[in-house]
């Protein structure tokens, strides 16, 4: 009986698990100095509310929590009734518009300008740079409604021809016209050295950096509120078995030092969100909790290495090409070969051998060679014209020794007389 | 009464005094308009002249002005001008023939704040060639025509029968058209048009084309909340945006400027200035405060009126479209940027009767840079021409910016009218806070000593200035109370705004950056040590990373993990990557001194 209960419940809660992963608000994962947060927060409801312009950049690295700070914040915002009511917003990205054209569209768009219809806008771009800016001077501070834009991706903009959107929304929030805030959004340190002077002049120079300073404890702690199931799930026995199971987890030898392998990786929020996902997909009704195997499996899917597993799909005879380059690599010093000379170092590993097993055609020869380039195992060195003989395109391996060696640990079935050649040390 | 007899159009046109007349100007579509007060013949007896009484159109008054009227006057509408620097006599040859005028009283935009009430003027004897011409005021207009300030005058005209039949054509084209792409402006001249036309309906469905889009913010349902305490107020006095009583520390500058401009208005001739300095140094506010001043002095008659027009080279975006922008300020028609161009040579260049002179202000000249420099050349060429009557004021950042980017022809017009503006000293910026502050008592008397100290040794721009006195009531305010503090904005609150603003952020990343970030920031230096070089491949680097991971008694690191670090490190502009496409080959440099990087990391 006890058995069958148990098994209703895990069904729904299998699924259950899978979307507590994808739907957890990341928002608690951050904890954000409440310095930093009640800056914002402040800066944005005196233009919400006083009608005082501003302007303000966020800077991070990514991952570190700039999106989801301005989010908390907005939210936190926009419980204010007045503020709700007042505040329009224009949300930019430096990736979506890469010009000021675009950009000036968008604006003009977004804040529902008279010369919008529909979706479209009227005029050229001089027109609409016109209209925004005559708009925006009609304002005032204490009559108009302010005006939040938000550029993600704020260092993009700053290569814009003469920076002339930054320099009108700077102008604008320097001046009595209509009120509005700028904020922006960068993982470039250096992003004020990108604005001209008379750009610069005019933003304020208020920066909030964020950058994470966890310690190992905290990261534990974090994975462990991030796997755990909250108070009000539905099925509170199962979320009990759950959040013991995630316990006895952390607490786990084996599954600290993965966890601290990619805590010394990365401090980003992302990428431990991304090995955890791996982990609780698999998680099934008939494996209802997280095993240390699996984080264990989760972070070898992580730390693979792309070009690596590459290798262990080539034929041996590009195997035997890349091992040639590799030599040719240690006995030149990394300066760049030609098919010939690969070719070449393949003939004299030949001749030591009395077995033609290997013995195949140029043209077989350059065939392999050249997917090898398809691969992008190796790459043209650039100058070198097209015009040159395929036979004597300079060429570089990118591929590093210790990838080669690991790939021939791993690879199936390999000659050993190849994999001593690969060893030795002379060609 | 005098009387004269003038050829037109082999036709006899007889013209009295106390008619109103249509006198050539620079627009052929739309002739000056006036009213013969006296016609008399010179000494000589040979030329015929007449005395009269100018009237604008509503195309000729300034826009500033046109504010004033407080409604949208009727294009063909026309007001008493009574301003002083044109002359008043013209020759008899450039009357081109008389109209009629229909309504009430003058409005006069250069009396301020009084109507002008004249004698009801009827309609007087109009000759033969006018009457194909005799326009029918609507019911609308007449009913508009009653009101006490308002006048009709008849646009006697062939052209505007044509333009009525295009502008026709083109309205029936564009609501037959399902493309809302006719956003066709109405021309002054045609305004009338669209009430005899039918009205169309638009067919349900497609969307109404913006015909006349007024650029505008939607206004806010409730009123911006107003500073509630010292603080407050005080921020909201030191924002950039708020328009000083007095600009303090720039007396000079200000008395320069003035009077070069003061004697250009009264002499009726034209010149350039070239102003210079870093950002932030008060070049454009002195400018306006000039400009407001002479505007003051213009309305209570101490000097000739005129007219100013600013534009700015970052807010548009092509050099050429000075041009637009400069003739849209002057007489609020739309052209192209080679039409306008034509037309404001041809504004400038030719001599009409009466013209005010025109002030220029234009801001962030080094943007109006062409290959050509035509751009440039026009506007230094204007000045110099005869009839011009134009001042213009040029901003810029750099001191040597005409020998620098002008050629020859264009420094040389320019010339050497110059004034550079200096970054404030540590005591006028303090002044200038003062001022600002007037007697709200928010900051200690150190604490703004600070302030001004630190920002005129870094650059002396009084905005930087004004920003972090803002910041730094910000952060007192949210200070924890301290039972001993004053309330005012002391040391310790500057001390941290300027930290904010100022100091770098690259050591805290550093020490913020992951464990294996900071192992390969090692593995560069070392490299770099090793090369001798300031640069190294990711290859040669990552030897040195794998060395440091044995060292360290860590998992040896796979390569995609260690170029994986270098990207991260390289989007934050910690090392300078080529483009990631190149992978293990690609070079690395550090974008901060390697003492920075050693100074981060030594801690732990």
């Amino acid at each position: 009986m006890s058995k069958r209960t148990a098994k209703d419940a895990h069904l729904p809660v299998g699924e259950c698990v899978t979307q507590v992963g994808i739907n957890q608000d990341l928002s608690s994962v951050y904890n954000f100095s409440d310095a930093q947060e009640l800056h914002l927060l402040e800066l944005l409801k005196r233009t919400a509310i006083h009608g005082e312009s501003n302007s303000v950049l966020i800077v991070g690295p990514r991952g570190a929590g700039k999106t989801m700070l301005l989010k908390c914040v907005l939210r936190d915002l926009l419980e204010d009734k007045e503020a709700q009511k007042s505040l329009l917003q224009v949300h930019l990205n430096g990736l979506l518009q890469t010009d000021d054209r675009i950009a000036l569209k968008e604006i003009t768009r977004q804040l529902h300008l008279e010369n919008v219809v529909g979706d479209k806008v009227f005029g050229s771009f001089a027109e609409n740079l016109g209209f925004l800016l005559e708009a925006l001077k009609k304002g005032d501070r204490s009559s108009s409604r302010p005006v939040l834009f938000i550029l993600d991706e704020f260092d993009l903009f700053a290569h814009h021809k003469n920076q002339t959107l930054l320099y009108n929304l700077f102008d604008v929030s320097q001046s009595a016209q209509a009120p509005i805030a700028v904020v922006g959004i960068t993982c470039r340190l250096d992003v004020l050295e990108l604005l001209e002077k008379r750009v610069k002049s005019r933003f304020s120079h208020r920066q909030i950096h964020l950058l994470s300073s966890l310690t190992f404890t905290q990261y534990l702690e974090r994975v462990r509120t991030q796997l755990s199931l909250p108070d009000g799930f539905p099925d509170s026995r199962f979320a009990q078995d759950w959040n013991d199971g995630v316990k006895t987890l952390c607490g786990d030898k084996s599954v600290e030092e993965v966890l601290q392998r990619h805590y010394n990786s990365s401090k980003d929020v992302r990428s431990l969100h991304m090995l955890l996902m791996l982990c609780l997909s698999r998680v099934s009704v008939a494996k209802p909790a997280i095993k240390p195997a699996d984080l264990l499996e989760a972070s070898r899917l992580c730390f693979a290495d792309a070009k690596a597993n590459m290798l262990h799909g080539l034929s041996i005879l590009e195997l035997c090409l890349i091992i040639a380059m590799k030599h040719l690599n240690d006995v030149y010093e990394g300066e760049p070969f030609n098919h010939q000379m690969v070719h070449n170092e393949f003939k004299k590993f030949l001749q030591r051998k009395s077995n033609s097993m290997y013995n195949f055609e140029q043209p077989v020869i350059l065939k392999a060679f050249e997917h090898l380039q398809q691969l992008e195992l190796i790459r043209p060195v650039d100058g070198s014209s097209a015009k040159t003989q395929r036979e004597y395109q300079l060429m570089r391996l990118m591929l590093d020794h210790s990838q080669i060696m690991e790939a021939l640990q791993k690879y199936p079935q390999c000659p050993t007389d190849v994999k001593q050649w690969a060893m030795s040390a002379f060609g | 009464n005098a009387k004269k007899r003038k050829d037109f159009r082999t036709l006899t046109t007889v013209i009295n005094a106390g008619q109103h007349i249509l006198i050539e100007g620079e627009d052929e579509d739309n002739p000056y308009v006036a009213k013969v007060i006296r016609l008399f013949g010179d000494e000589s007896g040979k030329q015929k002249k007449a005395v009269v009484q100018w009237f604008v159109r509503v195309s000729e008054v300034p826009l500033s002005k046109l504010k004033l009227l407080g409604r949208e006057p009727h294009p063909q509408e026309i007001f008493l001008y009574q301003g002083r620097s044109c002359d008043d006599e013209v020759n008899a040859e450039s009357i081109l023939r008389p109209v009629q005028v229909k309504g009430g009283s003058y409005w006069s935009f250069w009396t301020p704040l009084c109507l002008n009430l004249l004698e009801n003027l009827q309609v007087l004897n109009s000759d033969g060639d006018d009457d194909e011409d005799e326009f029918v005021p609507s019911k609308k207009e007449l009913q508009s025509s009653s009101d006490e300030e308002e006048e009709e005058e008849e646009g006697a005209l062939e052209s505007d029968e044509e333009e009525e039949v295009l502008s026709k054509k083109s309205r029936r084209a564009a609501a037959g058209s399902c493309t809302p792409r006719s956003k066709r402006k109405t021309t002054s001249t045609s305004a009338r048009t669209p009430r005899k036309t039918p009205n169309k309906k638009i067919p349900p469905g497609t969307p109404r084309t913006p015909r006349h889009a007024t650029p505008s913010i939607p206004s806010r349902s409730l009123p911006a909340r107003r500073p509630g305490n010292v603080l407050e107020e005080a921020r909201a006095r030191l924002h950039v945006s708020s328009v000083p009583e007095s600009l303090p520390c720039r007396e000079q500058e200000f008395q320069d400027v003035y009077s070069f401009v003061e004697s250009k208005i009264v002499d009726g001739t034209g010149g350039c200035m070239y102003i210079s300095g870093v950002p932030g140094t008060g070049k454009t506010a002195t400018v306006h405060e000039v400009m407001r001043c002479l505007q003051h002095a213009a309305d209570v008659d101490e000097i000739p009126p005129f007219h100013f027009i600013e534009i700015n080279g970052m807010k548009m975006t092509d050099p050429h479209q000075a041009y637009v922008q400069i003739l849209q300020n002057l007489t609020g028609q739309k052209a192209t940027a080679d039409h306008a161009a034509a037309l404001l040579e041809k504004r400038f260049s030719s001599a009409a009767p009466r013209k005010e002179t025109t002030v220029l202000l234009v801001d962030e000249l080094d943007l109006l840079w062409t290959r050509k420099q035509n751009v440039m050349y026009n506007l230094f060429d204007w000045p110099t021409r005869r009839h011009a009557r134009l001042v213009v004021l040029t901003i810029a950042n750099t001191m040597d910016l005409p020998e620098r980017i002008m050629i020859n022809r264009v420094a040389s017009r320019l010339g050497l009218t110059r004034m550079s503006f200096q970054p404030y000293s540590f005591k006028q910026l303090q002044q200038i806070i003062m001022s600002r502050l007037n007697k709200v008592k928010a900051f200690e008397e150190d604490a703004l000593q600070l302030v001004s100290r630190k920002v005129a040794a870094l650059s002396g721009d009084a905005r930087r200035c004004l920003d972090i006195c803002r910041r730094a009531t910000e952060i007192c305010e949210h200070s924890p109370a301290d039972p001993f503090s004053t309330g005012l904005v002391g040391m310790s609150h500057v001390m941290e705004a300027l930290n904010e603003m100022f100091s770098s952020a690259y050591i805290t990343a550093i020490r913020c950056a992951s464990l294996q970030e900071q192992l390969f920031l090692r593995a560069v230096i070392a490299e770099f040590r090793r090369l001798g070089l300031e640069e190294a491949t990711f290859q040669q680097v990552f030897v040195q990373h794998r060395a440091l991971c044995r060292v360290e008694g860590l998992q040896p690191v796979s390569v995609s993990e260690g170029l994986a670090a270098c990207q991260r490190l390289g989007a934050c502009r910690l090392l300078l990557l080529e483009p990631s496409r190149l992978g293990v080959l690609q070079r690395v440099r550090l974008n901060v001194s390697q003492d920075d990087v050693l100074f981060a990391l030594k801690d732990d």
